[in-house]
């Protein structure tokens, strides 16, 4: 046995010295960093402020729309003074994962709120004066930290261009046919050529028609039948299919004017209205597993519940990982004949056993390095626009299922170790390799593609059928580690997979011993099996 | 079995199918020997080597490796260089070494010593912390073969060393194999070059076509052939006239010369002194010893071409 160490160790000092080691291991955690800061820069820093035209012949709405970028950058403002105070506080409040077990998940009460102080433009107004700004600030002072720096206003989102004189003299925008000042406008918009003094194209044209209000849709039965048609409609014209912000935006505000002045048509008031829509009943989910009193379903029990999927697919990535190495390796040692020195020293099963254990720590370094790397960027890094993340860590660390993980990475791991020492076994080249392989990689996919819907429904018809299947039973129940499936069933799969893992590695072991001396093509899988038949010293 | 054997070969045979690679092999090998394993491509030498290896197993016959049925029972008193030459291209010259010291049993710190000792000894010193990956094919095969014998092992077994070697590296090559046996191993080495063998080997074994042709000493595989002497300026029908002299055939070579055959119980001396005291006039008299390669020849023959054609 002392040989499979020996083997094991060289296969771990080898493998932990490729690139590629450590550039998964490395890969995770600067992933997982970039994720966290990048769209915080990007949305900083390099998005374009989006410059858009707007032409309103119905010279009704045009304020609308430009109150309507003003009251985004507002929440713009709001949003950045309180990351400020957050980010500078002396004493952070940082979320716990207890608070998150009494936090029930919220409903969409929010959202109506924002409703409701969209309809309260006065309000709004007030609090993005200047003076209301700067009075937010000198109230939050106190509690920041002594070197604090001072609040910068951030970048606006949006922002209008001035037409008039660009158009030349020969179009009248407040007369022109909305097809004619597309026409003006398309080389601007497809970016042929800039507006004057501007330093980008032209993100988007608003056209509002003359008849704007006359260009609706109402659901009442009977209207449906002579809709406008999207021509003669309010037109949102941009090259930019992705970005639906500012047109969803623009189209928000406007459909509430509409319905705002038809409240007033109907004798309501709009503010009442808009009280009215944003008052809900107290609804709440409960869990009847829960300890009693404490039932109702919290941002940590949701958090529980979908951890599973982030730990599946690290999983899977992690072990298809490492066995590829593992792949590669033997079929070094294959084409450099390595295997037959190595034969000379060790038994074949030694030299399978080395290198499962081998391999296998290399897996195990990655993974605990992964760990880490999760828990750090949670703790440390994450600041205050992830606040949730260090107490997501700890209702991670809290729920179990980290022992769970390593279980199924072991149990994953030997599974599929066999198959893919057998493979390489057989095979000179990698690309050979790659090519015997073949389909199997799409049923190697499956606990992927299922993963969202076996955390939905854990112990229905597919999540149960999967842990049957023993190559898919490590990843299926990781997947349903947070519901608890029948104890029959997580030891009828157990004991399932250990009698596959078993014979996985014997045959495979087999395999392993007729594979490493043939020369030549890949066999056949009927040439494989008789070979498996006939005895060794007839092979 | 006498313990002074280091290898026994009983009826040796190795069937894949309905193809026979080794068909009833027998030898002995003394311990402190040197034996070559000699044929032609494809003869069977390999197949021969594993089974004694227990790399393969024999469909039938049986062998005794350093008094062990099988050599997994002693692998850790046997070095073995395959056939094929390969190394772990990502790791250190000593670290190979060393690492292979270990699987035969050597302990770390011994194993790295003997790794740099041996890569002094054989010139590469210099290379020891270079990656196998940047060596010269020939410095590579050279890493390998002292990989095969860092644990200093009692039977060494190497398969066609010489290939791929350049004059001056088969030289270090031959001198590797006259230390080792100097030490006291036992060595074992396959080649279908007679000339590596003629000049180191105490035994051979003769291979062609999965069967073994013959097996001794290289004097007496010499003597199988009849001994030839070439002698020009005179007529074939004077010369067959004399004593000693067996078949005359004009060479193929030189006109004017021919071969001649010295029958048994004669030497090419006696046929000179014939010459000589008949008054014959020669032009050129050429007694050379037979080479191995010679009788490589006559005993293998056609087959030989055959086999290398497969």
């Amino acid at each position: 046995m002392n040989n499979a160490i020996h083997i094991a160790t060289r296969e771990y000092a080898e493998n932990a010295r490729t690139k590629g080691f450590w550039i998964n291991m490395l890969m995770f955690p600067i992933i997982l960093l970039l994720s966290v800061k990048v769209p915080k820069l990007l949305e900083e820093k390099a998005k374009p402020v989006r410059q858009f035209a707007l032409v309103d012949q119905s010279g009704l709405l045009g304020d609308i729309v430009r109150d309507a970028v003003e009251r985004d950058y507002a929440r713009l403002v709001m949003e950045k003074i309180g990351t400020y105070a957050q980010t500078y506080a002396k004493d952070k409040a940082a979320v716990s994962a207890e608070t998150l077990e009494k936090t029930a998940m919220p409903s969409d009460f929010a959202g109506r709120v924002k409703e409701f102080m969209d309809y309260n433009e006065e309000l709004m107004q007030q609090m993005m004066s200047p003076e209301a700004i700067e009075m937010q600030l000198s109230m939050i002072k106190p509690s920041l930290v002594e070197d604090a720096p001072e609040f910068e206003m951030p970048r606006r989102r949006y922002d209008e261009v001035d037409l008039s004189g660009l158009t030349g003299a020969d179009l009248d925008l407040a007369t022109a046919e909305p097809s004619e000042i597309v026409r003006a406008l398309r080389p601007a918009l497809v970016d042929d050529e800039r507006l004057e003094g501007m330093e980008q194209p032209l993100f988007a044209l608003i056209v509002i028609p003359p008849d704007a209000f006359e260009q609706i849709l109402d659901p009442s039965i009977g209207n449906m039948a002579n809709a406008p048609e999207p021509q003669d409609g309010i037109q949102f014209w941009s090259t930019n299919l992705t970005d639906m912000a500012l047109s969803n935006l623009i189209e928000r505000a406007l459909d509430r004017e509409l319905q705002k002045r038809e409240y007033v048509a109907n004798g309501l008031d709009p503010k009442q209205v808009s009280l009215i829509r944003s008052t809900t009943f107290q609804f709440s989910a409960f869990d009847p597993k829960k300890k009693e009193g404490e039932e109702a379903v919290s941002v940590a029990d949701t958090m529980r519940k979908w951890a599973p999927v982030g730990f599946v697919y690290l999983l899977w990535v992690a072990i298809f990982t490492v066995v590829s190495f593992l792949l590669n390796n033997t079929v070094e040692e294959k084409s450099n004949r390595i295997i037959e020195v190595l034969l000379s020293s060790a038994t074949p099963w030694e030299i399978m056993v080395g290198k499962l254990l081998g391999i296998a720590g290399v897996g195990l370094t990655m993974m605990t390095a992964w760990v880490l790397s999760l828990l750090g960027v949670l703790k440390f890094i994450a600041g205050p626009e992830v606040e949730w993340a260090g107490a997501l860590f700890e209702v991670i660390q809290s729920s179990g299922l980290l022992p769970l993980f390593a279980l199924y990475f072991v149990c994953g791991y030997l599974t599929y170790a066999g198959i893919f020492l057998a493979i390489g076994s057989l095979c000179n080249t990698v690309k050979e390799a790659q090519n015997f392989m073949g389909t199997a990689t799409v049923i190697l996919m499956v606990p992927l593609f299922t993963m969202v819907f076996v955390a939905q429904d854990p112990n229905g018809a597919l999540a149960t059928f999967l842990t049957w299947v023993p190559v898919y039973t490590p990843f299926v129940m990781m997947n349903r580690a947070a519901a608890d499936p029948p104890m029959a069933e997580l030891l009828g799969t157990g004991a399932l997979m250990l009698v596959t893992i078993v014979f996985m590695l014997w045959l495979s072991s087999r395999i392993f011993r007729i594979g490493v001396l043939r020369t030549g093509q890949p066999p056949k899988i009927v040439e494989l099996v008789k070979s498996l038949m006939t005895p060794l010293n007839h092979q | 079995m006498s313990s002074q054997d280091a290898l026994i070969l009983d009826g040796l045979t190795k069937r894949y199918g309905d193809f026979t690679a080794v068909r009833d092999v027998s030898l002995r090998v003394p311990e402190g020997s040197i034996y070559g394993f000699l044929g032609p491509n494809g003869a069977g030498k390999t197949t021969t080597i594993r089974m004694v290896l227990d790399i393969v197993k024999p469909t039938s016959g049986t062998l005794s490796v350093l008094g062990q049925p099988t050599a997994m029972a002693v692998r850790e008193r046997i070095g073995y260089l395959p056939e094929e030459k390969g190394l772990y291209k990502k790791m250190k010259a000593w670290a190979v070494i060393a690492y292979f010291a270990r699987l035969k049993g050597v302990s770390g710190k011994e194993a790295k010593q003997r790794a740099h000792e041996l890569l002094e000894r054989y010139g590469l010193g210099a290379f020891a912390d270079k990656k196998v990956e940047t060596l010269s094919k020939g410095m590579g095969q050279k890493v390998q073969v002292l990989a095969s014998i860092a644990h200093k092992p009692d039977l060494v077994i190497l398969d066609e060393p010489f290939s791929g070697l350049d004059p001056s590296n088969q030289q270090v090559m031959e001198d590797v194999i006259s230390d080792l046996n100097k030490a006291g191993s036992t060595i074992i080495f396959s080649t279908h070059v007679m000339s590596h063998a003629e000049r180191i080997c105490d035994r051979i074994l003769l291979i062609a076509k999965a069967e073994m042709v013959f097996d001794g000493t290289i004097e007496q595989a010499k003597a199988l052939i009849p001994r030839l002497v070439r002698i020009g300026g005179v007529e074939a029908s004077r010369l067959r006239s004399l004593p000693g002299v067996g078949d005359v055939m004009p060479s193929e070579e030189s006109p004017g010369v021919f071969e001649v055959v010295v029958a048994d119980g004669h030497d090419p001396q006696e046929i000179l002194r014939a010459c000589m005291r008949e008054g014959i006039e020669l032009s050129s008299f050429e007694s050379g010893e037979p080479t191995l390669h010679d009788v490589f020849l006559h005993l293998v023959g056609d087959d030989a071409k055959v086999a290398a054609y497969r």
